[in-house]
This record gives structure tokens, C-alpha cells and sequence, in this order.
């Protein structure tokens, strides 16, 4: 099964979800070619992307669901007249067709669809997918884009240093009542700090409530639906409302004094006492390890 | 604001009602053609309250209307999101009044789940149970579950194909009034900010006027109680409540019957009981009444109930399977001689939960809603065609067997006021004698100046958080919105205690130690025993508060 | 500025999910349907166009089943001129194929400005606004949570991973709008009253079968139990350990 990956790079470099997608992409079974786009211009890039899946008859092109692979990949499925399977979170060949497995329902619910479309058009979920070392080596080719798009990017504004979004972070370190002040969230910022612009500080919804955090900041029900890589939980009790909000996240960590807070039973990780000797601890090993 | 030592002077006590700020009638009463209002709609007839007693009105006007050929402009404005989302009962429902608003339907076509077929009572000790005869007043054979959410969406569309427009999402917060007559209301802003200030989205508030306002709000409704404070209408007796929290679960054991419990987990100074009925063989409705006159300032029902699904009866049941909805809600049980004593004015009529219609000894409060709406619809008519006094909804009532059930029942949950056995005792004697024990009346204190003693905090016993409680109503306010209770801000630490368990939502929080009181205004589910017992509520902006499905 | 607004009717975002006994679809019963959030900034976009161009229309489509009539209404009564079901008992697994039966309805006019939200909260597919434009040729600029127009030209703002582009665009144009484009307004009364009288078409539709199909639905896994690595600051390396060795996030 013949698969063109569709990379993502920036300044230069490629994106982690980039080697996510190779690797996703060899377990459809055939040989994969991967391509990136070294332009803004989306509809060109469609242009030469389409034009390139069908030259080379692949059976499958795979995306990231990111902001510019969503919408990137249903531009380019357009264009060779099939839909996008998007958003997957497992994939898998199925004689000819492809199985994929795509969360529905905000995660409540999981839905299997049978791609039998050619090419299949696919976009993968980022954090998904661990990079195999051998996607590590990926040397895509850089397609040519020719024809220029209607739409023009005429300026990328970058978001203010030092406020990355909770709903972009890799890492997320909340806090909940526990903190006991507004003032105690210095300690969570310096763990975040400790990860090296990986991380955001998040809020549950009471000390939103109580105006201690902007919210912005806010995880759970009402606020903000986060799935990091890494989510720590600080004086959290973990409320339905704001486990809604962050139950998706790859491995959580929960940090309370209470051990029966209800945190911890979504927490792969929990360690019970203060946080205020706990947190400044695990903000020293992390720089150490970041050293 | 010294807490008052009472006459064994052990125990400290407070009255609650000393804590409570009074209604602000200015506010809620303002004339017609006031400023800061957007949009202004005329009307025949407004309804404020798409529950059963306000919805049996519209469709029995429209049906009325529409015999006679005539038109009528009827609107019913309700404060949920959705048709059904505030609604809120057990419910067993005599389907006497739904037989007398469409006669040509048969009990197979209205809204029910399944007839009753077996009842049980029991009073429960921690552990066991003891099998009572079902008191007359209880039996509910031929008698059908039901959603009271079901029923009203039902109900709505009934309303709707019948030409009502029913506006979903829009609270009525003032009465509009000229001279001594009722004119219509003014509904809530929507879009405030957290000062209440409007903002770039929001909407101003309406005035619907109407030649009749029904005010069929609900329980402890807001412009009901505002009309009769401010008419000076008495009762003899004031108005009492109970709170009842109410849990559906999906089970993995069957349920054949409709049971009652007594009992356990109720001190003895508390009136109450619990109700565990059948939806589907495996979807069971259950929850915990208890009266709001109990004198432990720490009672606490939403916990009590969790304490009492640790029984074997219900352990056993609920093993296994999972809570699917959570909801809470008041319940007029002053009956007979709590009822204002006149229900109709100038201009208004005042409906079903609203007025009182309810009887505690058969649990009973849906027929007679319908059946009041039905009266009113009738007396609005003949108003609208002759120009006849709404005195005869009153009239039609009180000939009725609404007033009758309600009078033969008269004194029995005012008997509880001293116990719960000697209650009993009395209710025993007051079924035998068809309510003519022990004559007179019971004078009753209302909930709020009934005297508390200061009881210990126990740490919570597990089972469903009160948080997670909120959640499961379906309750997503806006974070931003103003809080739309009106608390005194100094009230002593017993009494912020006293809130924080009252509350089955976790609005109220006692802070720690230092007496401070904390609310969490968009937890609120509208259940309104704070404004029974405490700080007074007022709606906020349309499709707030918890989304009931099948509660 | 005439403008179409294609929305969906969609499981309110409280529903509890419970799968119907085809193993493949959400068991209805009793569960609340809504007009797409996302949609709702679509139609509140469109009627500020309408209302700053001072003349236009506003007119609503939607593929669903009957009962999307009032997820039409809803939108009507706040303020849209006129309604298209495209009625059907069953979206299309492939989103091509809804694609294609929006794009064959809206094709007839000529629109300066086709709206959509940028997803569906049920089956976030976010690409029928894109495929859309495809299909009829337009430019198309998705996710979008700032937009200008000037005549026939319009800027918008999306978010991207890590910064905010800018787009530049010519109309007439297909535009997906994300949560923060504006703050919906609230139903009017006399909006509610004025859409039971503004005019609804239903055209029945047959979708075609397309090159996707839904073989399953299921409940996410549950999470595994978790474990507690341990008591108080002395537990903090073990569970550095365990993140490093065991989860791979470090």
C-alpha cells in the first residue's frame, strides 16, 4: 500500500508530528514517500500535493490534524474528489481499505470507519502516534509549488512570548484550590518555566471563579479541552467538570494532600502530601534533567 | 446578631429567618411603561411557567379559543434553556387532570413510563427494614411513573401545535403593575457581567403585558410570593417546604415495584422519606424528601441521601450500576391551610406548585397543577369574553377535589412538626377519621423561623460529590454570569455552615474558620430551598441552571 | 452582501453518549439537539455582515433530518432571512458526499460570502467547508477568529500552532468560523415570533453511499488504574523515573 506522508516543518526543521506520521504511516504496510511544503500558500500547495498523489497512484496520503494540516488535507482530498478520515487516533490496512479509528462526541465515544475511497485521505491526531526511530531518518522531498492560491498569507503574528495557550501546550501544570492563594501559583509557573516553553499553567474552575487566574487558563467543562502529553494536576480535587476538560491528556500526574481527591482516579501518577514541598522539588528535576 | 441561648441553654441556637433579607419588592414590583426595557409584547393571555400547571392552562385557553372560534394571543414564558430542563418530581401521577384536558386521548397516549402495579413501604433501620401496610393515602394503583420532564415536553408540544408560543430561555424577574392590577412581567437581562454590567452581546430585558398574567412559576415562585406580599394576601398558615434530591441511575438489577422508605437515615426531628421508583425494569428514579423545618443546622440532605443508598435495600439495587442524572428541587408542603387565601386578583391568577397545590400524605402535586391550570384557563375565558371576576378560578377550586383532597389531608404533615413518631401516631389517627382529628388546626412557624441547634460537622461519607452532583444536572451557567442570590454578607460561621449543607449544589461554602461565606452562584440548580431558608434568589439570564433530561 | 450559512444540527456538547444497538451510531433517545456552536458564530458572522452592508440576505442550509427544521429556526430567530433543509434521515459517513450535496444547493446563486462553523461538535470532521469551496471553485480561509471585509476584499485571522496568521483574500469567498470571531447574540422574542413566519424550503436529498463507511462505534477505553508512586517530596524522584522510563514524556 503505496502511502505519501505530508510533513510539517518549521523554520526549517521538522515538526515532531512530522515523524508521527511517517511512523503511522508504515503500518499501512507498503512503502512510504514523504513530502513537505515549503510554503505558506496552502492552495498551491494543495495543487501540487493532489497533483503529486495522483501521478504516483498512492493508496493513502496522511496528515497531521494539526491547524495546518486540517485545514491542508481537505483542500488536497477536494481535489482528488474523496473526503478526509480526519482526526485519527489508530490506523490500521484492511485488505484494500483502511480501518480508522477517530474520536467523536468531544472523546466520549470512539468511531471505527472503513476508508475505501483512492487515494484514502487521512489526517492523524498529534501526540498520538509515538515517532519509531526509524522515522527519526526522514528525508522528505520538498515539493515544488507552482500555481499560486487565491488566498495570500500576508503576515504570521507570533503569540506573546511567555503566554503559550493551554490548549497548545505539551505540557500542563494546573492548579486548583490547594494553591490556598493566588500568589502560591509562582511555583507552578517556575515548573513551567523548568520545562523550557513547553508548558502552560492551567486553573480548575474554582479559583477561575474566585479570580485568582484569568479564564483564559481555565481546564475542564467550561473552560478549555486540553489533551498535552503531560498534564499535572497541583490541589486539584479533580470535579467531573474539570476531568471533562483534560481527561484526553496523554499521562496525568496528580499532586494532592488528600488521598481519596477523586484526581486520583484518573491520575497515572499520584503522589500525596504538600505540594508546596512537593512541586519545588519536581521543578528542580526537571531542570536537572533540561540542564 | 447574637446567637440566641434557648431555654435549656445547652445547645447554641439561631433562627434562620434573623440572616434572611427580606423580598425587595421595590424591585420586583415596577409600573408599566418603566424604563430599560428592549422589546415590548402584547399579549392575551402570558403564562410565566412552562411547567404542568402553566401548560394545562395554555392548551385548555387554545382549546377553548378554539371551540369558540375565536382567536387568543397566548404566550407562556419559561426560564430553562428547553422545555422540561427545570422540571423536576418523583413522580407517581394520577392521571385524573391529563384524562380531563384530553378527552378524546387515551392513559396509553400521554407521556407515562409504566403503571404502577406493586408498592411497598418500609421503615428502614441502618441495617434492616421493616414492611409497613401502604397507608391509604398512598396507594398509587392505577396510577403511572413518570418523567415530569417527559410529561412537560410532551405538554409543550401539545401547547405549541395548538398556536401558544412558548418561549423557552426568558425568566420573568418583575411584575408589571398599574394601580392594584397585574399587567405582565419584565423579563431577566441576559449578557451581564460578573458587576452586572451589560455587555457588547447582551439583551435587555422585555415586557410581555398581557389582560392576564397565570403566574404557574413552580415551587416557592418569586412573583407569586411578590403578589402576595404585596396584596397582603394571607394564608393561615405560612407556607412551608421540603427539599428533595433526586438521583436517576441506570441498574443492573431489575426493579418491579414503587417503594417508599421511612426511616433511617433521618434523625427523629425530621419529617421525610424517600422514593425509589421504576422509570424501566432498569432505570430508576430515587431521591430523599426532607422537610426544611429540621432543627440540626448540619442536616444535610444531598448527603443524607448518599448515606441512605448505602442501605442493603438500595446497595444492593444501585451494585453495579450508574448514576445518570442528579437534580434537587423544593416542595410546598403546607397543604390545606397554607393555600393564599384567595389565588386570583386583579389582572392574575396564581397556579399549581405556585399557589400550593400539592398533598404530602399521597406525594402528590402533578394532578392538581393540571387541574388548576385547567380552572384558571376556564376563569381567564369568561373573563376575556364577559369581563367576569377571575374570582371564579378561585371558585372552581375550592369546589373541587383539589381543595377537598387537600382539606382532608390538613393537618397530617403539620402533625410531624413535633417528631416523627408521635407525627405518625397522629397521622394514623387522622386517616381514620377522614382529617376530622383532632379538629382545628396546627399552627405552624414558617421554615425559616423554625429555631436550629448548632450540630457537629461530620465529615462527608462518600458516594456523589456535591460537585460532581452539579455536573450530573446538567448545569453549564455561564462562569462570568452575577450572582443572582441576595445574601447578607455577615453572617455568623454556624450560619455560612448551616447554608453550605442546606445547599444540595455546593453554592454556599463556609470558609475556613473565619465565618466568611462563599457562593458559587453558577452551581445553583433553581431548587430554591436557599430562598426558603436563606438568601433570597432571583433569576438570572435565560437557559441558566441545570438541564434536566428525564428527571 | 448576500451570504449562506451552512450549518448542522448537532447532540447538545452535555449529551452522555450511549451507543444504539447497531454498534455504529449514538442511541437518540432522549438526547438534546442544538444548533453547532461553531455554526452559531457562522450565523451571528453573517448577520453582522448583512447588518453592516445595510441591505442583503442571510439564508440558512441545512442537510438533516425533518427535525433540523428547528435547528433552522433557531437560527431564523436570530435573525436570518430564509431557510434550506436538505432533507435527509442520514448524513453521509463521507463528508464528500454531504460536500457535494450542500455545493450542488448552493451552486444556483451567486453568494459574496459562504459561511460555515469550522466543525461539527459530533463528528469533528472540519472539511465540508473546505471541500465546499473545492467543489465551487472559491477561495476558502477555515478556523478563522478576526475577520474584515472591505468591497470585495477580506482579511482574516486564524490561529496556528504558536503564533497568528493573516489572511488576504478576494470574494466571493467560504469562510469557517472559530470560537472568539464574535459573541453570538441572544434570541429576541419578537425574532422568535418573526421565524415561524419567514420561509423554510425542504428539498428532499439521496445521499450516495461515498468511499467511507462506519463499522463501529464504541465507548473510549477506560482509563488503566492509575498507581500512587508515593508520599510527600521523597516520592518526587521515583516519579521522574517513571515518567522518564515508563510514559516516555520526559
Amino acid at each position: 500500500m503505496k502511502t505519501l506522508a505530508v510533513l510539517e516543518q518549521r523554520d526549517g526543521k521538522l515538526r515532531k508530528v512530522s515523524f508521527e506520521v511517517v511512523t503511522a504511516a508504515r503500518r499501512l504496510g507498503g512503502p512510504v514517500d514523504a513530502v513537505v511544503c515549503d510554503t505558506t500558500d496552502r492552495e498551491g500547495c494543495a495543487a501540487a500535493l493532489a497533483d503529486k498523489a495522483k501521478a504516483g497512484g498512492y493508496r493513502a496520503v496522511v496528515f497531521t490534524a494539526t491547524a495546518t494540516g486540517r485545514d491542508l488535507a481537505p483542500r488536497v482530498a477536494g481535489r482528488l474528489g474523496v473526503g478526509v478520515a480526519a482526526d485519527l487516533t489508530d490506523l490500521a490496512a484492511d485488505g484494500d481499505a483502511i480501518i480508522g479509528t477517530r474520536p467523536v462526541y468531544a472523546g466520549k465515544a470512539l468511531q471505527k470507519v472503513r476508508v475505501t475511497a483512492r487515494p484514502a485521505v487521512l489526517s492523524l491526531r498529534p501526540n498520538i502516534f509515538t515517532p519509531d526511530e526509524a522515522a527519526a531518518g526522514v528525508k522528505p522531498e520538498t515539493l515544488s509549488v507552482t500555481s499560486s492560491g487565491r488566498v495570500k498569507v500576508s503576515e504570521i503574528k507570533p503569540a506573546p512570548a511567555g503566554t503559550l495557550d493551554v490548549a497548545e501546550a505539551q505540557v500542563i501544570i494546573s492548579g486548583g484550590r490547594g494553591l490556598k492563594e493566588p500568589a502560591n501559583f509562582k511555583v507552578l509557573e517556575e515548573l513551567a518555566q523548568a520545562f523550557g516553553g513547553r508548558a502552560a499553567v492551567g486553573a480548575s474552575r474554582a479559583v477561575v471563579d474566585a479570580g485568582w487566574r484569568a479564564h483564559a487558563d481555565q481546564v475542564g467543562q467550561t473552560g478549555k479541552t486540553v489533551s498535552p502529553s503531560l498534564y499535572i494536576a497541583v490541589g486539584i480535587s479533580g470535579a467531573i467538570q474539570h476531568l471533562a476538560g483534560m481527561r484526553t491528556s496523554k499521562v496525568i500526574v496528580a499532586i494532592n494532600k488528600d488521598k481519596d481527591a477523586p484526581i486520583f482516579k484518573v491520575a497515572d501518577y499520584g503522589v500525596v502530601g504538600d505540594l508546596f514541598e512537593i512541586v519545588p522539588k519536581l521543578t528542580e528535576e526537571i531542570r536537572k534533567l533540561h540542564g | 446578631m447574637a446567637n440566641q441561648k434557648q431555654g435549656d441553654g445547652s445547645r447554641e441556637q439561631f433562627i434562620p429567618a434573623r440572616y434572611q433579607p427580606s423580598l425587595p419588592l421595590d424591585k420586583l414590583i415596577i409600573q408599566d411603561g418603566s424604563e430599560g426595557a428592549g422589546d415590548r409584547m402584547d399579549l392575551d393571555v402570558l403564562i410565566v411557567g412552562a411547567g404542568p400547571a402553566g401548560l394545562a392552562c395554555a392548551i385548555a385557553l387554545a382549546q377553548l379559543a378554539n371551540a369558540d372560534g375565536s382567536e387568543l394571543n397566548i404566550g407562556v414564558l419559561e426560564k430553562a434553556e428547553a422545555l422540561g430542563e427545570h422540571s423536576l418530581s418523583g413522580a407517581v401521577v394520577n392521571p385524573r387532570a391529563l384524562r380531563e384536558l384530553f378527552p378524546d386521548l387515551k392513559d396509553s397516549d400521554f407521556p407515562f413510563r409504566m403503571p404502577v402495579s406493586r408498592e411497598t413501604v418500609y421503615l428502614l433501620t441502618k441495617r434492616g427494614r421493616l414492611r409497613l401496610p401502604t397507608p391509604p393515602t398512598m396507594h398509587n394503583r392505577g396510577y403511572y411513573v413518570a418523567s415530569l420532564c417527559e410529561l412537560v415536553r410532551w405538554l409543550g408540544g401539545k401547547a405549541e401545535a395548538l398556536g401558544v408560543n412558548v418561549f423557552t430561555g426568558f425568566p420573568a424577574a418583575q411584575l408589571l403593575v398599574r394601580d392594584s392590577a397585574v399587567v405582565g412581567v419584565r423579563t431577566a437581562p441576559a449578557g451581564l457581567d460578573r458587576d452586572g454590567n451589560p455587555t457588547a452581546g447582551g439583551a435587555a430585558p422585555n415586557d410581555l403585558v398581557a389582560k392576564v398574567t397565570a403566574l404557574a412559576e413552580g415551587t416557592r415562585g418569586l412573583l407569586a410570593q411578590t403578589w402576595c406580599q404585596w396584596q397582603r394576601v394571607p394564608s393561615d398558615n405560612p407556607q412551608i417546604f421540603a427539599l428533595g434530591v433526586k438521583e436517576l441511575w441506570e441498574t443492573k438489577q431489575p426493579l418491579d415495584r414503587v417503594i417508599h422508605t421511612l426511616g433511617w437515615p433521618l434523625p427523629n426531628d425530621a419529617f421525610g422519606g424517600s422514593f425509589i421508583y421504576p422509570l424501566e425494569p432498569n432505570l430508576v428514579a430515587l431521591g430523599l424528601v426532607v422537610g426544611l423545618d429540621y432543627r440540626d443546622s448540619t442536616l444535610d440532605v444531598h448527603q443524607l441521601l448518599q448515606t441512605l443508598k448505602r442501605h442493603p435495600l438500595l446497595a444492593d439495587l444501585l451494585a453495579g450500576g450508574e448514576m445518570v442524572e442528579w437534580g434537587a428541587k423544593t416542595i410546598p408542603e403546607g397543604g390545606f391551610f397554607a393555600l393564599p387565601e384567595r389565588r386570583a386578583g386583579d389582572g392574575v391568577v396564581v397556579l399549581g406548585d405556585a399557589a400550593g397545590f400539592v398533598d404530602v400524605p399521597s406525594l402528590k402535586g402533578i394532578h392538581y397543577a393540571i387541574q388548576s391550570g385547567i380552572y384558571a384557563a376556564r376563569a381567564i375565558f369568561q373573563n376575556l369574553q364577559t369581563g367576569a371576576s377571575l374570582a371564579e378560578y378561585d371558585r372552581l377550586v375550592n369546589a373541587s377535589y383539589v381543595a377537598r383532597d387537600l382539606y382532608r389531608t390538613r393537618n397530617m404533615r403539620l402533625g410531624f412538626r413535633d417528631g416523627f413518631y408521635l407525627g405518625g401516631l397522629r397521622a394514623a389517627l387522622m386517616t381514620l377519621t377522614g382529617g376530622r382529628f383532632p379538629g382545628g388546626k396546627y399552627a405552624m412557624h414558617a421554615d425559616a423561623e423554625v429555631a436550629r441547634h448548632v450540630g457537629a460537622e461530620t465529615a462527608s461519607n462518600g458516594g456523589v460529590s456535591k460537585v460532581d452532583a452539579v455536573f450530573k444536572s446538567g448545569n453549564a451557567t455561564r462562569d462570568t454570569i452575577p450572582s443572582h442570590l441576595i445574601a447578607r454578607g455577615d453572617v455568623p460561621p454556624e450560619v455560612a455552615r448551616f447554608y453550605s449543607h442546606m445547599c444540595p449544589a455546593g453554592v454556599y461554602e463556609a470558609g475556613d474558620g473565619g465565618g466568611s461565606l462563599r457562593i458559587n452562584a453558577p452551581n445553583c440548580v433553581d431548587c430554591k430551598a436557599t430562598d426558603v431558608l436563606g438568601p433570597r434568589w432571583t433569576p438570572r439570564e435565560g437557559g441558566s441552571g441545570p438541564k434536566y433530561k428525564r428527571m | 452582501m448576500k451570504i449562506a450559512v451552512c450549518v448542522k444540527r448537532v447532540p447538545d456538547s452535555e449529551t452522555r453518549v450511549k451507543i444504539s444497538p447497531d454498534g455504529k451510531s449514538l442511541d437518540e433517545a432522549g438526547v438534546k439537539f442544538v444548533l453547532n456552536p461553531y455554526d452559531e458564530f457562522a450565523v451571528e458572522e453573517a448577520l453582522r455582515r448583512k447588518e453592516k452592508a445595510g441591505s442583503g440576505e442571510v439564508a440558512v442550509f441545512c442537510l438533516g433530518p425533518a427535525a433540523a427544521q428547528e435547528t433552522i429556526r433557531t437560527a431564523l430567530a436570530m435573525g436570518a432571512d430564509r431557510g434550506v433543509l436538505l432533507q435527509t434521515d442520514k448524513i453521509p459517513a463521507d463528508p464528500y458526499e454531504t460536500a457535494k450535496l450542500i455545493a450542488a444547493a448552493l451552486k444556483p446563486d451567486t453568494w459574496d460570502l459562504i459561511l460555515f462553523g469550522r466543525m461539527a461538535i459530533d463528528d469533528y470532521n472540519h472539511q465540508i467547508g473546505s471541500l465546499v469551496a473545492q467543489l465551487l471553485d472559491l477561495p476558502c480561509v477555515t478556523a478563522v477568529s478576526h475577520l474584515d471585509i472591505q468591497g470585495a476584499k477580506g482579511v482574516a485571522e486564524r490561529e496556528i500552532e504558536g503564533g497568528i496568521e493573516v489572511l488576504e483574500f478576494p470574494l466571493p469567498a467560504v469562510v469557517t468560523a472559530d470560537k472568539g470571531l464574535n459573541e453570538p447574540r441572544y434570541p429576541a422574542l419578537k425574532g422568535i415570533m418573526a421565524a415561524k413566519k419567514k420561509p423554510l424550503e425542504i428539498k428532499p436529498v439521496q445521499p450516495a453511499a461515498g468511499g467511507m463507511e462506519i463499522v463501529a462505534l464504541a465507548p473510549p477505553a477506560e482509563r488503566k488504574e492509575g498507581k500512587i508512586v508515593g508520599e510527600g517530596a521523597a516520592a518526587v524522584g521515583e516519579l521522574v523515573r517513571l515518567l522518564r522510563e515508563e510514559a516516555k514524556v520526559l
